[in-house]
């Protein structure tokens, strides 16, 4: 039994191998349940990935872009409006009927098709591209988004559209 | 004032409701891993595997401290650790802010992607803003008092059983 008047700073009877031991032992738990319960997911990729989905990284991306590949912006229309990647059409997430309407003629002529979104949170551009396969069009998905485009020197256009 | 911070049953209330709070908090983060890894790209702090990692082992980090803390095993090294959690936590959030990025569910206690807007409790409270900082800022708080401030003596106990030397060791016999 003690009662400790002082404080633990001036003590230092703070037990740091107990604190590095919650550490080790939470994660530890949470690897194995990750790997083991049935619940877990592959850790070593975006968990937006779904299998089928076909991505493209920034650097492949740009060469497909110099190739004439179509380029899609899953995102909201107003962002496409503000700026996009050079060439691309607007076919945004929650407006996809009507927007594919509009760029259907183009998908069809396309030598390849690239879709994209604000980044690897986003998965409007996994939904968009998987919605255009069901359709048969063979759509890959930017990997990461417009960060990594820009990250690898992708051009972009900023000229504001109506 | 160090009276307070040092008083056994606030020392036993703080340590009820941290405990109580992150295991709560850990529960459903932990039943559906993917969906809170998708939440934690939304911070847009790590990139995809560091979020993964982070979304995989963050809650049994949670859960594990807030059981320690309510049993009352370890208490120091638990609130130490929910303490670093939280610094972690809010310098995420700060980071969210300063970027101006919109957390719609900061992931704190459920992974729901979407919920009716009218749901309880209302939508300040889930996303990523002042409310957000305030808690954690507040259970910071009362992390570093379980972590910090050894409890002064219960009534009852010996007179003058505060003034006995504060070192572990020298309490045990070698």
């Amino acid at each position: 039994m003690h009662w400790e008047g002082a404080c633990y700073f001036h003590d230092m009877s703070l037990d740091w191998k107990r604190f590095v031991l919650i550490l080790a032992t939470g994660a530890g738990a949470g690897l194995l349940w990750n790997a083991a319960s049935g619940r877990g997911f592959a850790i070593g990729r975006s968990v937006l990935a779904q299998a089928g989905d076909e991505l493209v990284t920034a650097a492949d991306a740009k060469v497909l872009l110099g190739r004439g590949a179509l380029f899609l912006d899953a995102r909201p229309r107003d962002f496409w409006k503000m700026s996009r990647i050079p060439g691309s059409l607007p076919l945004p997430e929650e407006d996809f009927e009507r927007g594919l309407a509009v760029v259907e003629a183009r998908l069809r002529r396309a030598s390849a098709i690239v879709v994209y979104c604000s980044g690897y949170g986003c998965e409007a551009s996994h939904v968009v591209a998987r919605k255009l396969r069901e359709r048969g069009f063979p759509a890959a998905i930017l990997d990461e988004g417009l960060p990594a485009w820009q990250d690898a020197a992708g051009p972009m256009d900023s000229e504001p559209r109506p | 004032m160090n009276g307070l911070l040092r008083g056994p049953r606030f020392h036993l209330l703080l340590r009820l409701l941290l405990g109580g709070f992150f295991v709560y908090a850990s529960l459903d983060k932990i039943w559906s891993p993917a969906a809170f890894a998708r939440i934690v790209y939304a911070w847009q702090v790590a990139g995809p595997v560091p979020s993964n990692l982070a979304a995989v082992t963050l809650p049994w980090i949670e859960l594990l401290a807030g059981l320690l803390l309510l049993g009352g095993v370890w208490k120091r090294e638990a609130a130490l650790t929910v303490a670093l959690l939280l610094v972690v936590f809010l310098a995420a959030a700060s980071s969210v802010l300063a970027r101006g990025i919109d957390v719609e569910n900061c992931g704190c206690f459920s992974v729901a992607q979407a919920e009716a807007p009218s749901a309880w409790p209302p939508a300040w409270t889930k996303g990523v803003g002042g409310f957000l900082v305030a808690r954690n800022l507040v259970l910071l708080g009362a992390a570093s008092v379980l972590a910090f401030f050894s409890p002064s003596r219960p009534r009852g106990a010996p007179r003058g059983a505060e003034a006995r030397p504060s070192r572990e060791s020298e309490a045990l016999p070698s």
